[in-house]
């Protein structure tokens, strides 16, 4: 009796196959499109968006954090068809820690601070998703580059950089010269020649790193690789900044004035050629290694 | 599976160590060390000068920057008297409450007597008060909101107002008066009304090195200022006009009805309109007599009864210069200014001016150059004779110099007295420069000590000279200031100064007088007349008015003696109480220049405030009794900015020292991009090459 009461009790047919709804909430976020949990994350830290759009709008700095965000979008435009359907759950847990933390931390912390938790979290949640293939730390670089950067780093490191352009340009310039130093500017046969702000070398520096991420991106090389070659790319990009200064300080010290526009073709082309040597260090075929 | 760091080769291992490593290790020095741009001695105060900088126009909303509307000039000028009303019009077209400050100039003689403030239609009477206590009553009327204006004096030919609580749509016309005596030379009268105070050069040994007035804006060179300007001069005098002209302005002349056998007695000058800015340098206003002669005489000025105090002013006309029968030999040394504000044109008409001066030594002078702006250096090491080939040489090298950087006025003088002299010649300095500086009372010290080494003349170059020095540093090193506005101006001025190098007019001058009471004359020692100009005495007398005045002295044709009665009282010249005290003054400040410190200030002060004068220690100050501004702590202060002197170059204020900034954002952005575009393009290439082998 009991068995027929039991036999009783069983739902009938139809029920069995109707899912209970958290299930099919389940199963519908599961199989949600990557680029849903990408943006609603892109979403959650609007408040960074909004920092990073004013500083932009309001001149502080300049727009090159812009060239990072769209080589970061057009990546995932890439490998759209190639993002991983479960995602790496460290990535997404790292994705998920820096979008709280920016949260958190708003209007604690500085809001450059903030602002790359932000980006962090962002780039982290894209990691999750890009296949293995593709390095990630490439990825957080990009992430790091799209900040309003610039203006910070030329008040933190402007001026040891500027030191040690303007020393080294010294020696190269004592060859022919009679050059003296103090703080950054130099006093060349008598005149005098600033290595201010905008001759630190820091644009360059971003330009340098910038293009670093993007080769090893664009040819798929490892985080080995592009962590190794970094140091190269700093070298280069100081030797670089070096090489400009020291040969416009020498065409300024003629006591003739220099117009404006050999400056921008000297920087140019010192440019050119730090981003074409960068690119070949950085595209060079990685070593096969013993696993 | 990609590779672990364990597993890789020792040099990827070393190189990661190395990174990390030095990292460490710079981070630690800067934390141990940290580098500092500059040493800082705490003990010592901070070397910091106030200097002049390029106006900055805010984009602050509701804030007037440009308060001054306007300048207009009433000039008076009876006889050898001046009266100058000065109106300035403020007007605040902002939305927020302002403060005005207006740094500007005066002429140095002037003896500045009255202000007024209208507001709106009322009326405030400005009193003389102590300087300081003017500043603390001003300052506190301020903050009570009250519509307040302070006129002080920070040299004598620079002045400074300040218009407290201008409320938004508020019209304020600040008016003020002065009263000047014009002493003509060589029969030619000028009338000079500065518009500008030049840029100054602020040393940091200067004792003006924290002078707040000294930290003025100015708009660049070329750029006209916003502030309208007008003058109006009417001018009376008891004989014919014979010339009214100006070098400075185009001017219309318009002769009065009057007319005697010498022509007519009055003009009215105004400016004429569409000539460009008129106020980026001095108004400069020459007239003559008919027959080139000059109003000499004594004019007496009767007080009130009981009280007051009666005055005189006795001119005296020199007798004419002639050419000296024996000239000895003399040494020259040429101090010449070639620091930034020289730039341009005022170093292209000192070049015109040394050319004329040196090319017309005699061989039996010799010379020397001493060209300075941060630094100096004379031209030879020692003086030379002036032989043509010196002069040549000289001259091509001076033609060659460019000017620019600091203006180092006292180095460049001390170098000078330094240079060993031989006892048997006598020496006489030249000082060429646009006087852009802030040690006018170390100079005139300097001077003044050295004066039984050389006698001193001084060159001012430039459409704004800084007068005051020119004319102190020639009194100081008793000889003549001479002003030059252009090139074409320097062949007449140096033949002027051989003149009076070669023959003093009148020597070993004296006044006396007989027949009359007098008292508190001025110049208590009447300086050798080296020009054709009057001999001026001021003074006060009592009793009655009679008897005469002698000048005894010494002429190139041998002794001279000039008797002049003292005629009856003329009430019209009751400005002489002004010039008289205006002159005491003056002759007070010398001698505090001399002895440093403010040892003259109670005896300056106490004349300011007897006889209503604006001096160093005493300032002008209007209070409205009306509070009119409920926020008065919100109003910001607005300095009024001045237009560059013409023919000043931007280099007065500052030279813009060449970097090596980096390209711009986005060429730097666009050639990037173009080295890895040009990377994407061989890459495709090589794979299909690759895909086609």
């Amino acid at each position: 009796m009991a068995f027929l009461t039991g036999f009783h009790t069983l739902p009938r047919p139809q029920s069995l196959l109707k899912r209970p709804g958290f299930v099919r909430w389940g199963v519908r976020i599961d199989t949600a499109p990557e680029w849903i949990w990408l943006a609603l994350l892109a979403a959650a830290l609007w408040p960074t968006w909004l920092w990073i759009g004013q500083r932009m709008l309001d001149r502080s700095d300049d727009p090159l954090g812009l060239l990072a965000l769209s080589a970061l979008g057009l990546l995932a435009w890439q490998q759209r068809r190639r993002l991983r359907p479960a995602p790496r759950l460290l990535w997404l847990a790292l994705a998920l820690a820096g979008a709280v933390a920016a949260t958190l931390s708003h209007g604690w912390l500085p809001p450059l601070v903030v602002a790359l938790m932000a980006t962090t979290a962002l780039a982290s949640g894209l990691c999750a998703f890009l296949p293995v293939s593709v390095a990630s730390a490439p990825v957080l670089g990009l992430s790091v580059l799209s900040l309003p950067l610039l203006a910070s780093l030329q008040f933190y490191a402007g001026y040891p950089l500027r030191v040690i352009t303007a020393e080294a340009s010294r020696w190269l310039l004592a060859l022919g010269h009679e050059v003296e130093r103090s703080g950054a500017s130099l006093l060349v046969d008598g005149r005098l020649v600033i290595v201010d702000a905008p001759c630190s070398g820091v644009q360059m520096a971003w330009f340098g790193y910038f293009s670093a991420c993007a080769v090893t991106l664009w040819l798929a090389r490892g985080n080995r690789a592009f962590l190794t070659r970094l140091p190269v790319v700093s070298v280069l990009v100081l030797s670089g900044n070096i090489v400009r200064n020291t040969v416009l300080v020498a065409a300024e010290a003629t006591g003739s004035h220099v117009p404006g526009w050999v400056h921008e073709g000297v920087g140019l082309l010192v440019l050119a050629a730090v981003c074409a040597a960068i690119t070949w260090v950085m595209s060079r075929p990685e070593k096969a290694h013993h696993v | 599976m990609p590779s672990t760091l364990s597993q890789q080769p020792s040099t990827a291992r070393w190189l990661w160590l190395a990174t990390a490593g030095l990292a460490a290790a710079c981070f630690i020095t800067l934390t141990l060390r940290p580098a500092h741009a500059q040493d800082r001695d705490n003990s010592a105060p901070r070397q910091k000068t106030e200097s002049p900088y390029f106006f900055v126009k805010s984009n602050e909303p509701g804030l007037d920057q440009l308060p001054l509307k306007a300048t207009q000039v009433d000039v008076r000028i009876s006889g050898v008297i001046a009266d100058v009303t000065v109106t300035q019009h403020y007007r605040n077209e902002g939305q927020r409450a302002i403060e005005a400050k207006y740094v500007f100039p005066g002429s140095t003689k002037a003896a500045v007597y009255g202000m007024n403030v209208r507001l709106a239609d009322r009326l405030i009477t400005a009193n003389i008060r102590e300087k300081q206590q003017a500043r603390i009553e001003y300052d506190s009327a301020r903050k009570e909101g009250k519509t307040a204006a302070l006129l002080e004096q920070h040299l004598p030919n620079v002045f400074q107002m300040n218009v407290a609580n201008i409320m938004p749509g508020d019209d304020v016309k600040v008016e003020l008066r002065y009263t000047e005596l014009l002493v003509p030379q060589s029969g030619n009268y000028q009338f000079v009304f500065p518009t500008v105070v030049g840029p100054r050069y602020n040393s940091p040994q200067s004792e003006n090195a924290q002078a707040k007035w000294v930290a003025k804006p100015y708009l660049p060179a070329g750029q006209p200022s916003a502030t309208a300007f007008d003058i109006k001069v009417q001018l009376v005098t008891p004989i014919g006009l014979k010339e009214v002209r100006s070098n400075s302005h185009s001017i219309d002349v318009q002769k009065g009805q009057e007319t005697g056998d010498e022509g007519s007695k009055s003009a009215n000058v105004t400016l004429r309109p569409g000539n460009g800015p008129a106020n980026n340098r001095d108004f400069i206003l020459d007239y003559r007599l008919a027959g080139d002669r000059i109003e000499s005489g004594v004019m007496l000025y009767q007080g009130n009864p009981g009280s007051g105090e009666n005055f005189f002013l006795a001119m005296v006309e020199p007798p004419k210069q002639i050419a000296a029968q024996t000239i000895s030999p003399r040494e020259y040394i040429f101090v010449v200014d070639i620091s930034g504000s020289m730039h341009g044109f005022p170093l292209e008409t000192s070049k015109a001016l040394l050319r004329e001066l040196i090319g017309s030594l005699r061989p039996s002078d010799s010379f020397n150059v001493l060209l300075f702006a941060g630094s100096n250096r004379f031209l030879s090491p020692k003086s030379v004779p002036a032989s043509r080939a010196n002069i040549d040489q000289a001259i091509s090298t001076i033609v060659q110099m460019g000017g620019g950087g600091s203006t180092e006025l006292i180095p460049a003088l001390k170098r000078v007295y330094a240079e060993p002299k031989a006892a048997d010649v006598s020496r006489t300095i030249v000082v060429v420069t646009d006087g852009y500086v802030t040690v006018e009372r170390e100079a005139f010290e300097l001077v003044r000590r050295n004066l039984s080494q050389a006698n001193l003349f001084s060159f001012g170059i430039g459409s704004s000279v800084n007068r005051h020095l020119m004319e102190g540093l020639a009194r100081a090193g008793m000889g003549e200031p001479f002003i030059i506005t252009k090139s074409s101006e320097a062949p007449a001025e140096a033949a002027r100064f051989r003149k009076m190098i070669e023959s003093p007019v009148l020597t070993s001058v004296k006044a006396r007088f007989e027949g009359m009471d007098v008292y508190d004359v001025e110049p208590a020692q009447l300086p050798d007349v080296l020009g054709e100009r009057p001999v001026v005495v001021f003074g006060k007398w009592r009793g009655q008015a009679g008897g005469q005045l002698v000048i005894e002295g010494q002429s190139a044709s041998g002794p001279y003696r000039k008797a002049l009665p003292m005629g009856s009282s003329n009430q019209d010249a009751a400005a002489l109480r002004y010039l008289w005290a205006r002159h005491r003054i003056a002759g007070l400040s010398d001698q505090e220049a001399l002895e440093g410190g403010d040892a003259q200030r109670a005896r300056i002060t106490e004349l300011g405030l007897q006889y209503n004068l604006l001096t160093q220690y005493t300032s002008f100050l209007a209070v409205d009794k009306v509070v009119r501004n409920t926020q008065p702590l919100d109003a910001p202060s607005v300095n009024q900015p001045s237009p560059m002197p013409q023919g000043v170059s931007n280099l007065a204020i500052g030279a813009e020292v060449p970097g090596t900034p980096e390209p711009a954002v986005w060429g730097g952005m666009a050639m990037m991009l173009s080295v890895l575009a040009m990377l994407a393009r061989r890459l495709r290439r090589h794979n299909a090459a690759r895909l086609t082998a």
